[in-house]
């Protein structure tokens, strides 16, 4: 394995790319027609273009893949997380194309991709699931059928794709007259985001909190679990602030879940970077809820607690490597580390995307924050792609300093052009329940549907009256012209002092110096 | 020179007069100075960070400590020099009648409204599917839905407007 072609774009791209660099591998990007000025193309060794914009002729064609594979002489991919990191047709079509696939088998793929074969390789593990329909329901099968098997289940309950993920395809119904609705819906949606309108139901557990395991297996049947990560604050099942560890989960606890997950991956051979998610109750109490078969979103948390780097070892596992990784480092977390992913979307209108151009974007940095990103100043967050900008870390040796830190790092993230949900987060990092981790994975909707459409962030009355003074010191500045003052040692080169009648602002304005 | 700015549903009042300026009559000591993409102004000794990007015609939305200030009006219009691409249903809506714009090119899956509809802020209007989520457009405002220009199952262009407020 010399040269690795990275099937992906964004900050998941640039995340490999770096570590392909700090082990010394070649890389290759591929990119679609409105990407070639990305950050990840110019990041990678070499770079290729892969196609048009829209995904299934870009990022999502196998073909164009393996092509871009071919032409540049690489012999391994790494696909990233979404796009086709869980397709196990693109992992065979790898394998078939003699190039390394940098993830599980195709068949382990194909098994826990399929929600309902997933439940019931838990349940061969031993492993409590959801109670749910083992069988899913294909797309012909009758409502009636749909509906006894409900009653069975009891209500609330939820409608899921067997393909799903990402809150896709899912429905929450919570009586009987909704479902024949919920039904359609739920395919609907599960048919065009996956191409499988197939759907199983499972029990909506009351007030859950959503708590995984990250996982490694390497080629010799080896298998560590990590520390678990808490990940209950979502908005509509989508993962909006991740930590770890979770602030609920005692060392018993922890050493049941990691084995529990440690024991479903080893049932299946998995090998690779995956993870098991779990609900909790208020008895801590878990059931599993289903297996990702890829690098996850927020796995800089994990690597900030154990200082390991789940990256390289993808890489080095995939090259035959042994995982001879001491397991306390693995499942023993040193301090806490939290993550914001930071959208372009307006929290101000219902998270609605809000694509365009940055025309400013100052990440945050300093002492103990991470910034994985892949967006910069002047570049675009293209429509046709998943609006994530940035994933912001921060680390603490205990939770009150994360979150301390996290708020910090949020007061100096700046971005123009483009709507953000930093607002949002600074809000939420002060939320009485959060701070006290008293919530659920319903707690964040519940919270957003109480309030109404308030703003996320608003100014004192200082700050709008700086803004008002800055606002038309900018129209006097005229952007062109400017004024300097004199009294003050200015390098020369900057002193274009105008003739003071042109901006009406006296020249030896003592404080009220304006420079381009 | 003197502005008139309207900043978080205030009207502010600003004078400059020679070396001193004056808001709401009251004479403030400021130090501005431009740095990079923002400018670093002292309030007496308060420190603000601000980053100013243009809005629309007459407006401007400050960042001031991370937080966004939307400033109007003034003697000179600002902004109108370049026509905005994008942005999202807020900032269509924000002037003239309101119209609601999709922010994204888009399969509209729903229609939420009918024309004659008295709809309040935040108000769910359409449901746009993109990026493979749905995703609902509400109201920037209070107001009665007037014209219904999306259709169900219709692919729309970003900025296309959808439903017209009166």
């Amino acid at each position: 394995m010399h040269k690795i072609l990275v099937a992906n774009r964004g900050e998941i791209a640039v995340r490999v790319l770096r570590a392909c660099r700090d082990l010394g591998l070649a890389s290759v990007a591929v990119y679609s027609a409105c990407d070639r000025t990305a950050r990840h193309v110019r990041l990678a060794d070499e770079a290729c273009a892969i196609g048009p914009n829209a995904p299934s002729e870009s990022y999502l064609n196998i073909d164009r893949l393996l092509d871009a594979a071919r032409r540049t002489g690489a012999d391994a991919v790494h696909p990233g997380y979404g796009f086709l990191a869980e397709n196990a047709q693109f992992a065979a079509a790898c394998r078939d194309a003699g190039l390394t696939f940098i993830g599980p088998t195709p068949e382990a793929i194909a098994l826990m991709g399929s929600k309902t074969e997933a439940r019931r390789a838990a349940i061969a593990a031993n492993i409590p699931v959801v109670p749910g329909t083992e069988q899913p329901f294909a797309p012909g099968d009758p409502d009636d059928a749909i509906a006894a098997a409900a009653g069975r289940i009891g209500y609330p309950l939820l409608i899921k794709a067997v393909a799903g993920g990402g809150g896709k395809g899912m429905r929450t119904v919570t009586k009987a007259a909704d479902l024949p609705g919920a039904i359609r819906a739920a395919r609907s949606e599960a048919g065009t985001a996956f191409g499988d309108s197939a759907i199983y139901l499972e029990r909506r557990l009351t007030r859950p909190r959503h708590i995984e395991v990250q996982l490694l297996g390497d080629q010799h049947g080896r298998v560590l679990p990590f520390v678990e990560r808490e990940c209950s604050i979502q908005r509509r099942h989508q993962k909006v602030i991740e930590e770890t560890p979770s602030p609920v989960v005692t060392p018993a606890f922890r050493a049941y879940l990691l084995e529990a997950a440690a024991a479903v991956a080893r049932a299946v051979g998995y090998t690779g970077a995956g993870t098991i998610e779990f609900l909790v109750d208020e008895e801590h109490r878990c059931w599993f809820l289903e297996m990702n078969t890829r690098l996850q979103v927020e796995h800089p948390i994990t690597e900030m607690v154990t200082g390991i780097d789940l990256v390289e070892w993808q890489l080095r596992i995939a090259r035959g490597e042994k995982l001879d990784l001491d397991p306390v480092l693995a499942n023993t977390p040193d301090g806490h580390a939290i993550e914001c992913r930071i959208y372009a979307e307006d929290p101000d209108t219902g998270f609605i995307p809000s694509p365009g151009r940055i025309s400013v974007l100052r990440a945050a940095a300093g002492p103990w924050i991470r910034e994985d990103g892949g967006a910069e100043s002047g570049g675009e967050v293209p429509v046709y792609y998943d609006p994530l900008i940035s994933k912001l870390c921060a680390w603490g040796p205990d939770r009150p300093h994360a979150i301390a830190r996290m708020s910090r790092a949020l007061r100096e993230y700046e971005v123009l052009g483009v709507q953000t949900t930093v607002p949002f987060f600074r809000w939420m990092l002060a939320q009485p329940a959060f701070l006290a981790a008293a919530f659920h994975t319903g707690y964040l909707d519940e919270l957003l549907q109480q309030r109404g459409g308030e703003p996320f962030a608003t100014a004192d009355k200082d700050e709008e009256e700086a803004a008002a003074i800055g606002a038309a010191l900018h129209v006097m500045s005229g952007r062109g012209p400017s004024v300097a003052d004199p009294g003050r040692s200015a390098p020369p080169e900057r002193q274009r002092t105008l003739p003071v009648g042109k901006v009406g602002w006296k020249a030896r304005a003592r404080a009220e110096a304006l420079r381009p | 020179m003197t502005f008139e700015l309207e900043t978080g549903g205030t009207t502010r009042h600003i004078e400059q007069r020679g070396a001193q300026l004056f808001l709401d009559g009251r004479q403030v000591d400021v130090d501005a100075v431009k740095a990079g993409p923002a400018w670093s102004i002292l309030v007496g000794h308060r420190s603000y960070e601000l980053f100013l990007a243009e809005r629309g015609p007459g407006e401007l939305i400050a960042h001031v400590n991370g937080r966004a200030v939307t400033v109007r009006g003034g003697p000179q219009r600002f902004g109108s020099r370049r026509a905005r691409t994008g942005g999202t249903a807020r900032e269509a809506a924000a002037h003239g009648p309101g119209r609601v714009a999709a922010p994204m090119p888009g399969r509209i899956a729903r229609v939420l409204v009918r024309v004659g509809d008295r709809v309040t802020a935040q108000q769910g209007l359409v449901v746009v599917e993109a990026m493979k989520m749905e995703n609902e457009l509400r109201s920037p405002r209070a107001g009665i839905v007037t014209e219904i220009r999306a259709t169900e199952g219709a692919l729309v262009e970003a900025n296309a407007v959808l439903i017209v407020l009166e």
